[in-house]
């Protein structure tokens, strides 16, 4: 596929994609306008031999402001593919992991990947299933920071056994591929793609719910693209308990008198790339006791958890995540005298991200008081306790 | 071909310990079997998951990690 496409050739050259970008502020080389133009003087060749192209997270903050409706992280996305062709690859995170992983999974045995679910009401056919996605890797792989990733997925598994829904989880089930297409692996990706719809076609489900935003973005839009229309329907969590609120609030109970302030972090995937920004924060101030701040930066405008497909996590990721701790901690006022304030976020990633910037902040940081904690796990929380083990 | 159907194992070794101890093994006239690749490190502490999950993804039915 040739990158350049004619959508770019509408550039104005205005920069605002280079202004709105998180990584230009850190890294002075790199900036989507000059990315834009070298593919505009048709000079592919040049955009995808450089490192740079690795370094942008698709966070999506130059597209949604372009004047042009240029969709940048699709253009980045395809010269990466055009880069791994070129032999040129990007420097892993966590020893490349979460790319093998997947790999992996493409061959033909089962996993044990449901073994936790075992003390909540699951199926293994049903009208729904739940997409558990990569937490148990997670909280295999993030101990170090003694954060549990699972407990996001056990905390659905309770909000949806609370709401009457006992969904299907599944052994089958493979990494959603999100990774893989944005790190320009096309091929694990459609294949990924394949084994997961037929996964949950033979699990009967009609509706697939999601608790990452990842996942459910690759789901709705790039499966779609690749394998053409889903034989079941696809529904993002907090969407899904939005139908059911009147059922949750009667739910939603708090032990003692004390407020708990919160703040909501929108994840990139599931704000600009979807559009998703109202139904979590519908469900925080459902919470009896809640106190929810806003951001400066949030929304469209929120800023980015610094790094994204599991690779080249950097300085500038570090800066980043430093910079969006400091500012929840601003916006809820903390002195850093008390523990409190609480950072909420929807995607794992981001959740991981957060922990781990905040576990590298020096001590004398107010930021560093700060809790971070998952929407489905905060809900959760305030329905039953959810057991940690 | 019965030595293709044995499992490939990859050995990772640390040098001051298991890897002198299979070089003994050697010294020693002592024979192990060849479906054991050892891969020798100057300490067990360099292997990362990374190093693992790669042995698998070649082709490694299993892995040791030894020191």
């Amino acid at each position: 596929m040739k990158i350049t496409d004619e959508q770019i050739a509408y550039c104005m050259e205005c920069g605002v994609c280079t202004g709105s970008c998180p990584v230009a502020r850190h890294y002075e080389e790199f900036s989507p306008r000059s990315i834009i133009k070298q593919l505009l003087i048709d000079r592919e060749d040049v955009v995808t031999r450089d490192r740079i192209i690795w370094r942008c997270v698709t966070c999506a903050r130059c597209s949604i402001r372009c004047p042009a409706l240029i969709d940048i992280p699709q253009i980045v996305n395809r010269c990466r593919s055009e880069a791994r062709k070129a032999g040129y690859y990007p420097e892993p995170s966590h020893h490349g992991v979460f790319h093998i992983i997947p790999r992996l999974q493409l061959r033909d045995f089962l996993q044990d990947r449901v073994g936790w679910a075992s003390q909540w009401r699951v199926r293994r056919q049903g009208e729904y299933f739940y997409f558990v996605g990569c937490a148990p890797y997670f909280s295999s792989m993030f101990r170090y920071l003694q954060i549990r990733p699972l407990n996001i997925s056990r905390a659905i598994l309770t909000l949806l056994n609370a709401v009457g829904i006992e969904p299907v989880v599944s052994n089958r089930e493979v990494c959603c591929g999100h990774d893989a297409l944005w790190t320009g692996e096309e091929e694990t990706f459609v294949k990924l793609a394949q084994k997961n719809v037929e996964a949950i076609r033979r699990s009967g489900a009609e509706v697939v719910i999601f608790s990452c935003p990842e996942g459910y973005i690759t789901f709705k839009h790039h499966y779609t693209e690749a394998l053409g229309k889903l034989p079941f329907q696809v529904i993002y969590a907090s969407e899904f308990f939005m139908e059911r609120i009147d059922l949750l609030k009667r739910l939603l109970s708090r032990d003692g008198e004390e407020l708990e302030r919160v703040t909501y972090h929108d994840p990139c995937r599931l704000g600009r790339l979807e559009g998703i920004y109202d139904s979590p924060r519908i469900l925080l101030d459902a919470v009896p006791g809640v106190e929810r701040m806003e951001m400066e930066r949030s929304r469209e405008n929120a800023l980015c958890c610094g790094t994204s497909a599991w690779i080249e996590c950097s300085s500038c990721s570090k800066s980043i995540q430093f910079d969006r701790l400091e500012e929840a901690s601003d916006t809820m006022a903390l002195d850093g005298s008390e523990e409190g304030g609480i950072l909420i976020t929807s995607c794992p990633k981001c959740y991981i991200h957060l922990n781990c910037a905040r576990a590298a902040l020096p001590e004398d940081r107010v930021a560093k008081k700060l809790q971070i904690e998952d929407i489905y796990v905060f809900l959760a929380r305030h329905v039953t306790e959810i057991q940690d083990k | 071909m019965s030595l293709q159907r044995e499992p490939l194992i990859v050995a990772f070794v640390c040098n001051w310990c298991a890897y002198a101890g299979a070089d003994l093994a050697g010294v020693s006239r002592m024979q192990y079997p060849p479906n054991v690749r050892l891969i020798r490190l100057m300490c067990s502490g360099r292997v990362n998951e990374g190093f693992i999950l790669k042995a698998f993804e070649q082709g490694a039915s299993g892995v040791l990690v030894s020191g």
